[in-house]
């Protein structure tokens, strides 16, 4: 008989705190307390990415509709009347969730505390350039910037990479800011990733919100290798492998991958610019799943230090299916890799070995 | 179960503005987050290739929300069954050119516009005009499209109206969003009147008017209503580029606003079809102090308007009234 009454005490105690609990957090909401507001650094802000960028995370598209942000913007010297225009038009457009704006050229100032940052700019390679010579000019900028952004960053600051060629300026970054935990620095697949989803959709005549699980392993290059051994599309039938939709073996291995691979040329020929919209837009994208998690059951790709999981050599930055968590990523293990994955898998690693030597070699 | 997805034209949209434009729309910015829609972008010819290269970045963007891309240079295909249209596209002032000449050749092209959209638009599209001279063009619009309400064809002045609050929340250091119920009366052009009698600022201690905190009446009959009027030179200025990417944010407030409605206690500005309210002359689009609901605009009504207003309010109408007639003689 006791122990009745004290379940039942037991019972009343557990259900009043919960009935407690539901009335405090809904009163807090009801209170709409603003989230503090989070820091984002973009360098190369004065850019076409940079102009593209700035009003997506100003409207909440790469931390979420209730985070509000403090922008800071930095260029070189050269870039900044049109990097104090980019502030004025961002004062003008009275975003809601944007509570400042730094706009700066000096690097200093500009990674003071940041959470986030947006590595944009970096020497673009000109026409005749070789590779080592845009190499030995993106090399420095990384070294530099790295610095700045250990000693001032706020810790666990996420970095993303976007400028060419970024898996290595990535990689530089890594290694002369050794206090910035090394799971923190990526560099941008995204982009990679979404088109080679949108070519799949484009193919089967579906959403391409209904397509996923694509894979881009390796150098965000002409080397990457877009995978859909994996991917699928949801339809009035469930989930359905790409590769049972599509039969067509020969395209896959082919025409699509060069598709994908040759996208960003293809921009250039037709805007005679490059591809900044989409590069912006999956740059949030990048982000925004790093930090509020990829959906169930959902991958993408982004360019991480390996670890050497599926055979891929450590100590490089290479793109890798990943899902998100608690503001984590993590490679997603036990997936089947064929003999023609295997190959294009190496290939694009041998790539990114060849371009860090290049790298090591400007320093010295 | 997802919406009907909801059809958006955007003309011109091979340029600057379209360029930063499409993705806002392509994210849900315009129509809310849950509003899947298929855009229809319209160039002219020269432009077909960079049109196609935009199309091309919007489907490598893997928008959720966007569910198909039009992209044309062929009017009709453009405006079939669009139920927003954002007019983007017109001719540009070049170096030395007069206004008649700048006027000429926009009201051939919002005259063929207008005649495209009342035969293929959806019945009640709503109609924004962003292509300067904005509130004449819209004009020619509404009167060589009779069918369509004119309570759908507006322009934008939205863009003054936001710099207006980041002008007042700059003076007072407080938080943009904060700021409300500025007033853009008129034209879009330097006659601009941008109105803070009625403005407010949210402080801790409630709801206070602008003018008060301010406390700078030379101020802001000065130098402010001068800024935000010559705003759109200054960025020129400092980016050798027009301001595309605030004009792009501003058309999406401006669309938002009207189809989802304005929050309460807080009006908006836009360039609508003037009804004689506040004795602005009926017949202009004239920038008004604005509330929205249910997808429809009102007029906010019995605001005081002092001696000073009332000059300017007269002053940007009567450059209206000319722009019109200008305009009248370019089609005879």
């Amino acid at each position: 008989m006791e122990y009745l009454v004290l379940l039942q005490n037991g019972l009343v105690v557990l259900f009043t705190i919960a009935i407690s609990w539901k009335l405090i957090t809904y009163m807090r909401g009801s209170l709409k307390m603003e989230k503090e507001p989070m820091k984002v650094l973009v360098t190369g802000a004065a850019g076409q990415i940079g102009y593209a960028i700035a009003p997506m995370i100003a409207r909440g598209i790469m931390l979420g509709p209730d985070q509000p942000v403090i922008l800071h913007l930095l260029d070189i010297a050269l870039a900044a009347e049109a990097l104090h225009g980019v502030k004025m038009e961002l004062l003008d457009a009275a975003f809601p969730l944007l509570k400042e704006v730094h706009a700066t050229t000096d690097v200093t100032e500009a990674c003071k505390d940041v959470n986030v940052a947006i590595m944009l700019g970096g020497f673009p390679r000109k026409e005749g350039m070789e590779r080592k010579d845009m190499m030995s000019k993106n090399v420095p900028i990384y070294k530099e910037q790295a610095s700045a952004l250990e000693e001032h960053a706020a810790s666990d600051c996420k970095v993303l990479v976007v400028a060419n060629p970024a898996n290595t300026n990535a990689l530089i970054l890594k290694e002369f800011a050794p206090s910035i935990p090394e799971k923190n620095i990526t560099c941008l697949t995204r982009l990679d990733h979404n088109r080679a989803l949108s070519q799949i959709a484009e193919r089967l005549k579906v959403y391409v919100a209904d397509v996923k699980n694509v894979i881009i392993w390796g150098n965000h290059s002409s080397t990457q290798y877009p995978d859909i051994n994996h991917a699928t599309v949801t339809t009035p039938n469930g989930e359905r492998p790409v590769k049972e939709l599509d039969t067509d073996d020969h395209w896959l291995k082919n025409e699509f991958i060069n598709t994908v691979q040759q996208r960003g040329v293809a921009i250039i020929k037709a805007r005679k610019a490059s591809s900044a919209l989409s590069a912006a837009s999956a740059a949030c994208d990048h982000m925004r799943d790093w930090v509020l998690g990829t959906p169930k059951g959902t991958w993408v790709s982004m360019g991480v230090y390996s670890d050497g999981s599926y055979g891929i050599p450590k100590d490089i930055i290479y793109s890798f299916p990943v899902k998100c968590e608690k503001g984590k990523w993590s490679i997603v293990k036990g997936l089947k890799i064929d003999e023609f994955s295997r190959a294009k898998m190496d290939a694009t690693a041998k790539d990114l070995i060849d371009e860090k030597e290049v790298a090591h070699s400007c320093l010295n | 179960m997802g919406k009907e997805p909801v059809r958006v034209l955007v003309t011109g949209a091979a340029g600057q503005i379209g360029y930063a434009l499409v993705p806002m729309i392509a994210r849900g910015v315009m129509l809310g987050p849950d509003q899947p829609v298929i855009l229809h972008m319209l160039d002219i010819p020269p432009a077909a290739e960079a049109l196609n290269g935009v199309k091309m970045e919007l489907v490598d963007a893997a928008f959720p929300l966007l569910k198909g891309v039009v992209a044309t240079t062929d009017v009709v295909e453009g405006c079939t069954g669009v139920n927003i249209a954002i007019m983007v596209g017109g001719f540009p002032r070049k170096e030395g050119m007069e206004r008649k000449d700048v006027m000429s050749k926009n009201v051939s092209i919002y005259k063929s516009q207008a005649s495209a959209l009342e035969q293929h638009a959806a019945a009640n599209c709503k109609v924004l005009v962003v292509a300067n001279p904005a509130n004449t063009n819209a004009l020619i619009l509404k009167e060589f499209a009779p069918s369509i309400p004119e309570k759908n064809i507006t322009c934008l002045t939205r863009l003054d109206h936001n710099r207006a609050l980041g002008q007042i929340s700059e003076r007072l250091n407080v938080q943009v969003s904060d700021v409300k119920n500025a007033i853009i009366w008129g034209n879009h052009s330097s006659t601009q009147y941008p109105d803070v009698n009625h403005a407010t600022v949210k402080t801790p201690s409630g709801e206070k008017p602008v003018r008060e905190l301010v406390a700078d009446d030379a101020w802001l009959h000065g130098e402010f209503i001068a800024t935000v009027q010559q705003r759109g030179a200054a960025i020129i200025k400092a980016r050798k580029l027009s301001s595309a990417l605030s004009a792009a944010s501003s058309a999406c407030d401006h669309i938002r606003d009207w189809v989802l409605g304005t929050p309460e206690g807080t009006w908006v500005s836009m360039g609508v079809y003037s009804d004689g309210s506040y004795n602005v002359p009926a017949g202009l689009i004239y920038s008004f102090p604005v509330t929205c609901r249910n997808g429809e605009w009102t007029i906010v009504q019995g605001l005081s308007i002092d001696e000073l207003s009332r000059k300017k309010l007269d002053l940007t109408a009567e450059e209206l009234t000319e722009e019109k007639a200008l305009a009248y003689s370019c089609l005879s």
